[in-house]
């Protein structure tokens, strides 16, 4: 059943850099989900579920790299169907967190269906545009502009803000890098602009209040501001070496909110310092490589496109979350891939990381 | 990839190095934005989370006590108990504001107000007092309820307590909370501290004060603190120890029920007051945790005007007691005590009549003072003039500030030309300087500054400015500017007075001790004759006038100097004599020289 050639053509440093990624995420979990109380510490569990989660992120990568990626191909309308199916189920049976309904409970996991729709729409979106080379047309452009909008709008309306952006530039990455016929550029440069206000009007006022107060965090300190003054002074005052692993005193004594999820990277960035920081940022640089480099060495088109959605997600979700930990975007729940906490999205990450390494595995096997 | 045509391969070439591109973006945007946080803007990032753990409280300094001249206490601090809230911590505060109201039975509306008036005050976590100075059968009360409702606790708070009460209220004053002008004044104190509002506590407000301690606080973001280091210990502030001998001023007191005035003795000898008495007074302790609404309108409402020190800041015509001055200032422009002028009880100057009390017939100075002739005194006016009289009285010590350590004093009034133009709008005429000499018109003098004239004529001639301290003696000497035999004849004419059969001071002869005095009695309306006594009760008590007496009282080497005004009392003999009287057989009484020999 195993292919001995298949194994040799693994790419095993991405491998390792995933689990390096991943080693280092639980590590600091496990700091962030201490915290003091008097003298002694007490331990929430996040490392350990998430310990969990990615034992079961592991498991399922090696799944999807063992079958060729081409099935997919005529798996991929039922895999976006269900994944649509099950977003549609949270709005009737889904939990709130924070006001917004996101998660769903099976038994004993709670699961984020908006996770799942990354993956289902961005292979669809690649076996779509894998059919031909040539830059999409305007009819093209429509069909794959409703594959888009429905998963970005039931996302937007639960609300997850920033999954809902994530996924449509995640799509729109690997259009725009599939190509748009020369005209068609042209009149969505005039057309978009005049479009984008109309997404103010959709936002909920919690929502515009967190984009008003990143641009402007003094204006309200303990309110909607406090997260991103918190995040910064959290992570500035870890300095060039850090405070050490455990002794980040803003996610110790819990000034940083939501330190294990969304700003997992500040206390990160508080405990190793910048050295450490910049260490993480080089290797997240690095697996990115890797995931473009194995689009190049992709055998087919589709190959091709599935790795270049896979780097758009990763990419995004890593700008996003560091963008919003360093105080440079607005805040929107994304976690950081293999370093927040978050059963579905380990899941998701090590599923895309094995779709990579299906397609790089697989790129001398060619016949059309 | 070689399988895509050669235009398509250019496009995937583009978006390769597109992609790249963002890679190397992603890493350089945000290593740049890494340094800037952690290397360039460390420190300032650094001090921002250690301000975020580290809460730096200060710790309250005791102040410092009063004690009167024997070590008696006369204010101390005691802990009191209040209700506080902490907001943060308090899951429905409606709910618990209305179970406030129902253990304390104060109005649900009055709590409201008082939460939504001292919430923008407090720091979040911190605690905000509520109702203060809970009773101790509230407290016991509340105490097993208070664990059930949570933000609500209870805290202790240093109360300071003022022992007797209204006995010493004008002396002591009283502390309450610094008000925001405080607050910007003085750097040293901090919201919700106690300061020095009036008497002593206003003036000795640094040395009562001491310094607050500094203590460190690590705390979560919850508030929860989770160690606690003493930075600064504090400094209590230094007690205060008085003049004031609280038995006599107590003594004084009582004696001084029902009647409103002011009692000053004095320590002749050192300027410091042994008694300073103010009736009536005012309990100084409802002040301390505020004072509601209706004890003050009481207070304020009151005719008597408890809230007045009637030592130091109402001044009085000083009527008779004011002689004595004048009489020195006779002797000094050389005029002759042996001269007699003759008294028909009425003076003539120009078309108005001036009165003197009694027909007295031939008067000598000597008998002038004694008998308290006021036409002698016209004629003497006659001659000084306001020019003579203004600046010697000044120069005897009246008119002007004294300098005690207590706030708020009034100079009262010495007229001269000048004043009377500003003041009154008129030219100096010759009725006024018969008006001054008796001590009426526009003579004004406060009891304590008549106190101090007094003193200096017992201890040979020095103006002391006086002190309620007991370690300040002796403050400033000044001389009175008589030559010693004026002041021995004053000095001899008042003993007469008292001594004399005919002597208007008669009632306060005491036994072994040498006692001089003068009566005065300030006119309040002109319609009442000064020494009608007889039907005092038919005049209204609005309309009586104001009786003053100056004493003075030798007993070996102890000199007393005594000033009593009382307000609407008739005459100085009468209303203020037997009060200077008590204070004598108070003060040389057998049993108390007996209590001071013992060892």
């Amino acid at each position: 059943m195993i292919d001995r050639q298949l194994v040799l053509h693994i790419n095993w440093y991405m491998l390792a850099l995933v689990a390096l990624l991943f080693s280092a995420g639980v590590l600091n979990l496990y700091s962030a989900s201490a915290f003091r109380m008097g003298e002694g510490t007490t331990l929430n569990n996040f490392y350990s579920r998430q310990l969990l989660w990615g034992g079961a992120g592991f498991l399922a990568m090696f799944l999807v790299m063992s079958f060729d990626y081409r099935h997919l191909k005529v798996m991929s309308w039922y895999i976006y169907a269900v994944s649509l199916i099950l977003l549609a189920c949270v709005f009737f049976w889904g939990v709130s967190i924070y006001g917004a309904q996101r998660w769903l409970h099976l038994g004993f996991l709670s699961f984020q269906p908006s996770e799942l729709v990354k993956l289902g729409a961005m292979i669809l979106m690649a076996h779509i545009l894998s059919r031909d080379e040539y830059p999409l047309q305007l009819r093209d452009l429509l069909k794959v502009l409703v594959i888009i909008i429905i998963p970005v709008i039931m996302v937007a309306r639960q609300p997850d803000l920033g999954s809902a952006l994530v996924i449509l530039f995640l799509l729109a990455g690997i259009v725009v890098y599939h190509g748009i016929d020369r005209k068609l550029v042209k009149v969505l440069l005039v057309l978009l602009p005049l479009v984008a206000p109309l997404f103010w009007l959709m936002l909920h006022d919690y929502q515009k209040t967190r984009l008003l107060s990143f641009l402007n965090p003094a204006q309200d300190p303990l309110g909607s501001g406090y997260h991103v003054i918190q995040s910064q002074i959290a992570v500035g005052s870890g300095g060039f070496w850090g405070k050490g692993f455990m002794e980040g005193t803003q996610s110790q004594l819990r000034f940083l909110p939501e330190k294990h999820t969304d700003f997992a990277f500040s206390v990160f960035s508080e405990e190793w310092g910048f050295l450490g920081a910049l260490i993480l940022l080089l290797v997240f640089c690095i697996f990115l490589y890797h995931v473009l480099s194995s689009s190049q060495q992709a055998k087919d088109r589709f190959g091709s496109l599935l790795c270049v959605g896979v780097f758009f997600y990763f990419f995004l979700q890593i700008m996003v979350n560091m963008g919003m930990v360093l105080g440079m975007l607005p805040v929107v729940g994304i976690p950081m891939p293999f370093i927040s906490y978050g059963g579905t999205s380990a899941l998701v990450n090590f599923i895309m990381v094995g779709l990579v390494l299906n397609v790089s595995m697989r790129r001398y096997m060619f016949k059309s | 990839m070689s399988l895509f045509q050669e235009k398509s391969l250019l496009r995937e070439r583009l978006g390769y190095n597109f992609l790249l591109f963002l890679i190397v973006a992603l890493f350089c945007v945000f290593a740049v934005r890494l340094w800037y946080l952690q290397v360039y803007k460390a420190e300032y990032f650094f001090e921002k989370a250690q301000d975020n753990v580290q809460r730096r409280q200060l710790v309250y300094a005791p102040r410092g006590l009063f004690l009167d001249r024997d070590g008696r206490l006369l204010a101390v601090n005691e802990p009191s108990y209040s209700l506080a809230l902490v907001r943060e911590d308090t899951p429905d505060i409606d709910r618990t504001l209305k179970q406030v109201s129902r253990w304390t039975n104060i109005p649900l509306e009055q709590i409201q107000d008082e939460f939504h008036r001292g919430r923008t005050m407090v720091r979040s976590f911190e605690k905000q007092v509520l109702v203060s100075n809970l009773s101790y059968e509230l407290l016991t009360r509340v105490e097993t309820e208070v664990p059930y409702w949570p933000g609500v606790k209870i805290m202790v708070q240093p109360r300071r307590k003022y022992l007797q009460g209204e006995v010493l209220s004008h002396v002591l004053g009283y502390v309450a909370q610094a008000s925001e002008e405080e607050l910007r004044k003085d750097p040293g104190l901090r919201l919700g501290d106690n300061v020095g509002k009036h008497g002593l506590e206003f003036t000795m407000e640094q040395t009562l004060r001491g310094t607050k301690g500094l203590k460190q606080l690590e705390v979560d973001a919850a508030g929860r603190v989770l160690r606690e280091k003493i930075l600064d210990d504090p400094v209590s502030g230094e007690d205060v120890q008085l003049s004031i001998d609280l038995d006599l001023q107590e003594y004084i007191y009582y004696q001084m029920q029902g009647k409103t005035g002011a009692v000053v003795v004095l320590d002749a000898d050192t300027g410091q007051v042994r008694a300073l008495v103010s009736t009536p007074g005012y309990d100084n302790n409802k002040f301390v945790f505020g004072i509601s609404h209706s004890d003050w309108r009481d207070l304020v409402e009151n005719p008597h005007r408890p809230l007045r020190n009637r030592t130091i800041q109402n001044a009085y015509p000083p009527g008779s007691v004011f002689k004595p001055v004048m009489a020195a200032l006779g002797l000094e422009e050389g005029f002759d005590p042996k001269d007699e002028i003759f008294c028909r009880a009425r003076y003539r100057l120009g078309n108005r009549v001036f009165r003197c009390w009694h027909h007295h017939g031939d008067v000598d100075m000597h008998k002038a003072l004694v008998q308290s002739c006021d036409t002698y005194f016209y004629k003497l006016a006659r001659k000084l003039g306001v020019d003579k009289m203004s600046p010697f009285a000044k120069n005897s010590g009246l008119g002007k500030h004294t300098g005690i350590n207590l706030p708020h004093e009034r100079a009262g009034i010495i007229p001269d030309r000048e004043w009377k133009l500003r003041n009154v709008g008129e030219a100096w005429r010759g009725g006024d300087n018969l008006n001054m000499v008796i001590g009426q018109g526009f003579v004004q003098t406060t009891p304590l500054q008549m106190a101090v004239f007094t003193a200096a004529l017992v201890n040979g001639g020095t103006l002391y400015r006086p002190s309620l301290l007991l370690k300040e003696k002796k403050l400033d000497p000044e001389p009175l500017p008589w030559q010693e035999e004026t002041l021995d004849f004053i000095y001899q004419a008042m003993v007469d007075t008292v001594e004399n059969e005919r002597g208007t001071a008669r009632r306060l002869r005491t036994r072994d001790v040498e006692v001089g005095g003068k009566t005065g009695t300030a006119q309040v309306v002109r319609l009442m004759p000064e020494h009608a006594e007889d039907d005092l009760e038919a005049v209204d008590y609005w309309f009586r006038h104001h009786g003053w007496m100056i004493s003075t009282a030798r007993k070996g080497d102890e000199n007393y100097a005594v000033a009593t005004l009382v307000e609407h009392g008739g005459s100085g003999s009468r209303a203020a004599g037997p009060v200077v009287k008590s204070i004598y057989d108070y003060l040389f009484s057998p049993k108390k020289v007996a209590e001071e020999d013992l060892p």
